[in-house]
This record gives C-alpha cells, sequence and structure tokens, in this order.
C-alpha cells in the first residue's frame, strides 16, 4: 500500500493541503534483477576491487574524505559551502515544516529544461480552490523543495494532467542552452592528433 | 562525447554529437584559507574485515562483539585510509574469491514483487548510433500534451560537429519550433523501437524539441520511460508508444 505524507501550499493567500502519494515506477510495471552465478552455478556477490589489484571492497567498506587545497585531511565541519560563484550557500528548511508558497509561474520550455526523477500524486478532497482552476488552465508552478532541509533545494513542479489529476514533480534544471556555429563540439580524437603531428612533417619546399 | 545518426524532415542523414545537460556540481567547499577543498574516496575495511567475515571467524555474529573488545579485528592496519581512485567491480564467491567466468540471468519481478520470467541476460546494443540513422517520424505532438502525458527523466542535447551540420540542425530545430511541437523519435527501420543510448543501458522513448534564437539553435532529445498518470491508471510499459501515437497531430 502506498505511503501518504501530506503537504501544505499556499496560493494567492489560501491556503491548500494536499496528501502526496508516490508513483513508483517500479510498483506501475514490475522491475528486473540480475542473477550471477559462478562455474558451479553457487551466487556471486558483487565487489570492489582496489586499484592495487588484490584488495577486495564489500558493502560499506568505503568512506568518503576532504582534503583541503594542501592535501591535508579536513574534518567536514570545518569546511565552508558555497555555490558556483563562490557565495555562501543559506541552508533550507525542510518544505514541510511551513507552507511552500506558490508565487512562480513557468513556461513550457522552463519545465522542460529539468529533468524529474520522483514523481507524487496530490490527492485533495476540495474540488473548487483558486489553485486547482489555475492548474486547470494550463498553469505549471515552480518551487523549491527540501524533504529534510539541507544546503540545497530541489526544484519542485506542479501541474496538472490531461485527466485533471494533479501531480508534484520533483527535478534539477538542466544546462540547456542555446549554440551557434562557432559552439561546434571539439571532434579531434586522438587518432586526428596523431595524424596532425604527420601533418606537420611536410614543409613548403615538398610543394 | 556520444553521437547520434538522425534523418531530418527531408531524408538526409548525418551523425551529429550529444552532449549530457544534466545537474552539473552545485556546491563546492571551501577551506579556512578560502581554498577549493576536494572529496576523496577511502578504504575502510577489507572484505575480509567486514562484519561477515569477522562472524565467520568467531563462529557466529553473536560472539563478534568479544572480538571486537579484545582485540581490533575489524582493521587492516596496513590498508584503512587507503586512497582509492580506479576501483573496479568484481564478482565474488562465497569464499570471497575473484571470479573470473559468471553466467548472468535477468529475473523479471511483477509489481507485487513475484517473479514473472528468469531469462539469460540480454546486453541490448544501443540503436542511436547505428547504419540505419533515426527516422524523422513525423509524429509530432504539442509541447503542451507532451508535458501533460510524459515524465521526462533525462535529456540530451544535439551539437552540430562542422558547418553543414549547424545548418542540418539548426532546420530541424525551426521546422519544430514552428510546429510549437515535439516529434516522436523511434530506433530500427520502423522507428517503433525505444532508444538504447548505450550499450545495456535501459530504453527510453525519445521526443525531439527544437528552439531558436536568432543564429543559434537548441536541439534537445528528452527521454521519458513513464507517463503522468496515477498509478491505477497506469498502462502496461509496451503501450507507452501506442498513448504517443494516440495524441499524435500530424501538424
Amino acid at each position: 500500500m502506498a505511503r501518504t505524507r501530506s503537504i501544505e501550499f499556499e496560493f494567492a493567500g489560501t491556503p491548500i493541503t494536499f496528501n502526496m502519494i508516490k508513483v513508483d515506477r517500479n510498483k506501475l510495471y514490475g522491475y528486473k534483477i540480475l542473477d550471477v552465478l559462478d562455474e558451479n552455478d553457487d551466487p556471486c556477490e558483487l565487489t570492489t576491487l582496489a586499484d592495487d589489484g588484490k584488495t577486495l571492497i564489500g558493502k560499506g567498506g568505503t568512506g568518503i574524505g576532504y582534503l583541503d587545497a594542501d592535501g591535508n585531511w579536513s574534518d567536514k565541519s570545518q569546511l565552508k559551502p558555497v555555490d558556483l560563484e563562490g557565495k555562501p550557500i543559506e541552508p533550507v528548511l525542510s518544505s514541510f515544516s511551513a507552507p511552500i508558497e506558490l508565487a512562480t509561474e513557468i513556461s513550457i520550455e522552463d519545465y522542460l529544461d529539468h529533468n524529474i526523477r520522483l514523481i507524487y500524486q496530490l490527492e485533495i478532497d476540495e474540488t473548487s480552490h483558486p489553485l486547482i482552476d489555475k492548474l486547470k488552465s494550463g498553469s505549471i508552478f515552480l518551487f523549491d523543495y527540501s524533504f529534510r532541509g539541507g544546503l540545497e533545494a530541489d526544484a519542485g513542479i506542479m501541474l496538472i494532467n490531461d485527466e485533471d489529476e494533479i501531480f508534484f514533480l520533483v527535478g534539477d534544471k538542466t544546462s540547456v542552452s542555446f549554440k551557434g556555429l562557432q559552439q561546434s563540439a571539439p571532434v579531434a580524437t586522438e587518432e586526428d592528433e596523431a595524424t596532425g603531428d604527420d601533418a606537420g612533417l611536410m614543409d613548403f619546399g615538398m610543394i | 562525447m556520444p553521437q547520434i545518426n538522425i534523418c531530418n524532415s527531408v531524408g538526409r542523414d548525418a551523425v551529429v554529437n550529444m552532449e549530457s545537460v544534466s545537474t552539473p556540481l552545485r556546491v563546492r567547499w571551501l577551506d579556512s584559507k578560502n581554498r577549493q577543498a576536494r572529496n576523496i574516496r577511502v578504504l575502510k575495511s577489507t572484505i575480509q574485515h567486514d562484519a561477515e567475515a569477522l562472524a565467520e571467524k568467531a563462529g557466529e555474529m553473536r560472539s563478534v562483539g568479544q572480538t571486537l573488545v579484545d582485540g581490533d579485528p575489524e582493521i587492516n592496519l596496513e590498508m584503512v585510509g587507503y586512497l582509492l581512485s580506479g576501483t573496479s567491480r568484481v564478482f565474488v564467491d562465497k569464499q570471497k574469491k575473484l571470479v573470473h567466468r559468471i553466467q548472468q540471468f535477468e529475473v523479471i519481478k511483477n509489481p507485487d514483487g513475484s517473479t514473472r520470467e528468469r531469462r539469460p541476460r540480454e546486453i541490448t546494443p544501443q540503436n542511436v548510433t547505428t547504419d540505419i540513422p533515426l527516422q524523422w517520424t513525423e509524429k509530432f505532438i504539442k509541447k503542451a500534451d507532451v508535458v501533460r502525458k510524459f515524465v521526462i527523466a533525462n535529456k540530451m542535447q544535439l551539437m552540430h560537429i562542422n558547418g553543414l551540420t549547424y545548418d542540418f540542425l539548426f532546420g530541424m530545430a525551426k521546422d519544430l519550433e514552428e510546429k510549437q511541437s515535439m516529434m516522436l523519435l523511434g530506433g530500427g527501420v520502423k522507428a517503433n523501437e525505444p532508444l538504447i543510448l548505450r550499450r545495456g543501458n535501459s530504453p527510453f522513448r525519445g521526443f525531439l524539441e527544437g528552439r531558436t534564437q536568432g543564429e543559434k539553435y537548441c536541439l534537445i532529445l528528452h527521454l521519458s520511460n513513464l507517463e503522468l498518470r496515477s498509478p491505477e491508471k497506469q498502462k502496461p510499459e509496451d503501450d507507452l508508444e501506442d498513448a504517443a501515437n494516440g495524441s499524435k497531430d500530424k501538424a
């Protein structure tokens, strides 16, 4: 049975609470697991082999640490999180700690710039609310969402499908951008570079 | 960089690049002198020192506690803290010995967890850079319909590799933008197979979207493997294409 949780939004000064039902792809379509056997038909287990070629590491056998610019071990609590521009990051609160204000409408293209990784169906008993009417008119809302709170929020998106069911999607904005003629991707391969060296051996005296 | 072999509306095909547009790193960590710190992966315990191995040595898991009190059997003093970089994934048998010859089976599970089928694993080859280019299917779906019918889980941006392919892709983006639609893309001769971007990867339905801005273009391959519907109303996976075809608009 699907677990439900309540989430509260605020639209045009009016609060509205939904029940969230997680839409899990595995529970809709099923899933595949891989069964790996050795030559004697005994089950095998996937592990990690270190780069020395002999040390085997099981589940939970590795950890993440931090090194400062001098290569010394750093405790994470001594480090400061910043964004890509170097500005300090203000931690965000859990989205369940206060109503989420729905104030930003986005275009279809803005929505399509996101990759979606979590889907919740939103259920409500009310049938008449300014937010529901707005969603039925085709509006898509964007807001910051964080389940537990933390350093950064995910992109939360609310929209309605063609059967008037309301969905709340969680995703990330991608780096889609316009490309001009001069912005072609590098295509030189190592082989090309090798032939380039050969070409350098030719001089004008040969022509 | 991955590539894609694709046709335009007049049946001309070209191999162009595809670029991942997934979100890059958004948080950096600075040390006390405001210099960039970096994260590393270190070894905590080897397979000969994990809980399972200790239980085997002690005879049972209940006795492991006492061995931890008596000494440090969980620590490999020579290896703990070893910086890991070029690791590999390998299979081991019950005796924790490397296995070189394995048999792989796929177990297909129903949504309730029961087993539907068990079969030898088939590693499906990719089908976006084959001798058969992806066809211009003319199966157009309005963008507003796509966002209300499908969940876009991933996307790739198509990139030109020279002046000729710039014109080729710009033209495709312009065509799609004028129609305010996306085009359903499929693999194979009949263009009805789901797209597999890399060998052995999950299949996806592909939707091609085009945008232009002056002399610049943006051609995006959106990938979906789920309909935007309540769990009770989901169709079988094989019907995803039918769902897309059902809403096609020959714009």
